[in-house]
């Protein structure tokens, strides 16, 4: 008892204040297009790469929702084309808001009738459908001190009963689809539905298997919230929930840049 | 190299299926154990059954085949127990029978299936006779109810279905319905040795990006002929360790959970974090994706240098120390844990369970020491076993394979290992059709990869074997008699991947 004080006093406050910085290098964060890719056959190069056809080099664009963030076709472009940047910051919002390059959407933040619906507070059930849990353990560890999303009023529930919306990962595979779909209808509207990672954009890597859906979630349900990664990191995660809620990180209680005092404590987190 | 092997199925004739036997009851006996049970369709219509097994020495690998007919085999389970869920899946993805086999159940197709639908039996095949319908087994007796729970659970985790049979309280018989995350990796896999199938592996289990990529990885370069230096094999084994560390310590918090512990659950959340922030240090990702590449590691492994990790590395040591000597000294976690979801010796070593939750049965196996890839060859960790098979058991295990791997991991990085003898070439190589296996210590036990491959170095059939799937079974056996609220807690212990299982 006394060892769990002491332990709990020495470790102090680990929670990572928002906006946090980047992870540490190599990390593969945001990709960065550059002028190369538009020109000549770089795009081709990156595309002949890319084992998951995020890339089309017709329309020189690069599909988030499809990119499982190998860094293949940055090694093979040589970085010319395509850069992984270490921001953790990557493009949510409806499917054609994490294809890079094309051209611009509005942004998909929730309605505001939504918004002042859920107030400070949003509940989630979450369904693992087909994935290989990775997705699912970045989820999970958004619920650790160091991310704690409760402090957002964001938390996950055991019974779609209590829940706002889904959250999905994986591709759905076809022995999931028929339980997706009932917790779905288990929720009560309104409600939203969060899909996250490439396998639930696009069935990612596993996409034209015979044992998973087509499309990734959203040829199963109506999604309000596409997050690309592979999986994303909880960073990412948090920005794009906080995002489409319409919360800037900067105006949220507890979620203050990094006093003078501590100066980048939390920097590689 | 001793973690993969080849075999030359051009000198290789199957065996009478008397000798074939023989070879898998041998797997149950003697000192070599199976690694890997599946089936092939070489030629449309010829089916052939492959057994590979081993271990009694290290890099000692044995392979066997015999014929099928197209229909059905005789089950082998009489001989070899460990086969009762190889033949299953064998069933399910060729629609060949075992006939005899005590629970011929689907493990993957539900019934919103075809009934006639094997993914990999070919069409030219003989039709096969419609799958079998699911039969839940029914307990009888008085006051004997059934609970439900699944495919979506209460947490963050994973779909499969568990029946209960209970008296009471009392858990008579657990039945566990998986297949909800199959997703037909395998049928993915033929073709030729490239990047993609790395990319593949790295999703067969998210949380063991490392273990089945480097597994994939090696055979892929048994296949090419390309193995990796001992400075990218240096790497790969101090990222499964990394990986072990995180995955012991995240399922440490996850057993604090259960029992309501909460010092233990943040504290081993956090832990958990700060190893894969390590594993993204060296990879660029938190669950070690983009370590390896085909004949060795990407490009920009490591991210750090060794002696940086080594000094993070200890000060990550020194907290689960801390927190760890708490937590397994706490009376109150000891009073839960111990004697709560005992896994016999007995049954781990007839139904030849692998990994941690076979160490913590007694069962002494441990792809490290009898599959060393070349930076375990010369010393590999410290060797963990208990034998009171236990929840505690289990968790002590986690917690003493930490340690092993930090002074693993700090005699490596140091550079005093003397892993750093010249790349070991593979055996002589083949041309022709052939099988290659690669096995490794995942931190849940040995993961085993093995592809027929044809003469023009295309895969043909690609077998996946992940811990999970061997272990499952096991959670059945260790909840028998337990009372029921305690399944969380024993499932958790085990921490088996669904979709390693279901793959």
């Amino acid at each position: 008892m006394l060892e769990s004080i002491r332990k709990r006093v020495r470790t102090g406050k680990v929670t990572i204040p928002l906006p946090a910085g980047d992870p540490p290098a190599p990390f593969r964060g945001m990709p960065v297009i550059l002028d190369a890719f538009r020109s000549g056959n770089v795009a081709e190069t990156c595309a002949k790469a890319c084992a998951t056809e995020a890339i089309d080099p017709e329309k020189k664009t690069m599909d988030l929702g499809r990119c499982v963030f190998c860094g293949l076709c940055e090694e093979a472009c040589g970085g010319k084309g395509i850069r992984f940047s270490q921001d953790p910051r990557l493009p949510w919002g409806k499917r054609e808001h994490l294809v890079l390059g094309g051209r611009g959407v509005p942004p998909a933040t929730a309605s505001p009738d939504l918004r002042s619906l859920l107030g400070r507070s949003l509940h989630l059930r979450e369904v693992s459908a087909g994935g290989c849990n990775g997705c699912d353990l970045e989820a999970q560890a958004l619920g650790n001190p160091i991310f704690d999303l409760q402090r957002f009023g964001i938390d996950f529930v055991a019974s779609p009963r209590h829940a706002d919306g889904l959250l999905v990962t994986g591709p759905v595979s076809k022995n999931m689809r028929e339980a997706l779909v009932k917790t779905y209808e288990a929720i009560a509207e309104p409600r939203i539905v969060i899909a996250i990672g490439a396998c639930a954009a696009s069935g990612g890597i596993f996409r034209g298997s015979y044992a998973v859906e087509n499309n990734g979630v959203g040829g199963v349900l109506p999604v309000d919230l596409f997050i690309p990664g592979c999986p994303p990191h909880p960073l990412t995660l948090l920005y794009a929930l906080l995002g489409f809620l319409g919360r800037s990180p900067e105006r949220i209680p507890g979620g203050s840049s990094p006093s003078p005092a501590e100066p980048n404590r939390d920097r590689t987190l | 190299m001793r973690c993969v092997h080849t075999f030359d199925l051009g000198i290789t004739a199957p065996l009478a299926e008397e000798a074939f036997r023989a070879f898998l009851r041998e797997t149950s006996t003697g000192g070599d154990r199976l690694l890997a049970l599946f089936a092939e369709e070489p030629s449309s219509g010829r089916f052939l059954l492959h057994a590979v097994a081993g271990g009694s020495a290290p890099g000692r690998f044995l392979h066997a085949c015999v014929e099928a007919s197209p229909r059905s085999f005789r089950t082998f389970t009489d001989v070899c127990p460990g086969t009762h869920w190889f033949e299953r899946e064998i069933y399910d993805l060729f629609g060949l029978v075992p006939e005899g086999h005590p629970e011929l159940n689907p493990l993957r197709f539900h019934e919103g299936w075809p009934k006639k639908f094997f993914p990999l039996r070919s069409a030219g095949a003989p039709a096969p006779d419609p799958r079998r319908g699911y039969r839940f087994l029914l307990v009888r007796g008085e006051g004997i109810h059934e609970v439900a729970v699944g495919p979506v659970h209460a947490g963050i985790i994973e779909p499969g279905h568990f029946r209960f049979s209970c008296a009471g309280e009392t858990i008579q018989n657990l039945e566990i319905r998986l297949g909800y995350q199959h997703k037909g990796i395998e049928s993915l896999f033929p073709g030729g040795p490239g990047m993609g199938k790395i990319l593949l592996s790295e999703s067969i289990s998210g949380d063991t990006a490392v273990g089945h990529s480097t597994a994939c990885a090696r055979l892929l370069e048994a296949i090419t002929g390309r193995p990796a230096d001992p400075s990218a094999e240096r790497w790969r084994a101090t990222a499964l360790e990394i990986e072990r560390i995180s995955n012991h310590c995240g399922d440490l918090g996850g057993l604090s959970t259960d029992i309501g512990y909460l010092f233990g659950a943040a504290h081993f959340g956090r832990l958990r974090g700060t190893a894969l922030n390590l594993l993204l240090k060296i990879t660029g990702n938190r669950f070690g994706r983009g370590l390896n590449r085909v004949g060795g590691i990407g490009p920009r492994v490591p991210g750090i240098a060794p002696e940086d990790l080594l000094g993070e590395l200890s000060r990550l040591r020194i907290e689960v120390g801390d927190v760890g000597t708490t937590l397994l000294d706490t009376p109150s976690v000891v009073a839960r844990m111990e004697g709560t979801g005992r896994l016999l010796r007995h049954t781990a070593k007839t139904l030849q369970f692998v990994g941690m939750v076979a160490r913590a049965s007694g069962r002494d196996v441990d792809a490290r020491r009898d599959f060393p890839s070349p930076a375990y060859v010369e010393s590999p960790p410290a060797k963990v076993l208990l034998d009171t098979g236990d929840v505690m058991a289990r968790a002590r295990v986690r917690f003493m394979e930490m340690r092993a791997s930090f002074d693993w991991l700090s005699g490596i990085l140091a550079g005093v290992s003397p892993a750093d003898t010249p790349a070991e070439g593979g055996n002589a190589p083949v041309s022709g059709r052939r099988l290659v296996v690669s096995v490794e210590e995942g931190w849940r036990g040995e993961i085993v990869h093995a592809a027929v491959v044809d003469g023009e170095r295309r895969i043909t059939r690609y077998k996946v074997v992940d811990p999970s799937f061997r272990n499952w079974p096991g959670l059945s056996f260790a909840v028998q008699k337990n009372v029921i609220s305690d399944f969380p807690l024993c499932n958790k212990s085990f921490n088996l991947s669904y979709s390693g299982a279901d793959l």
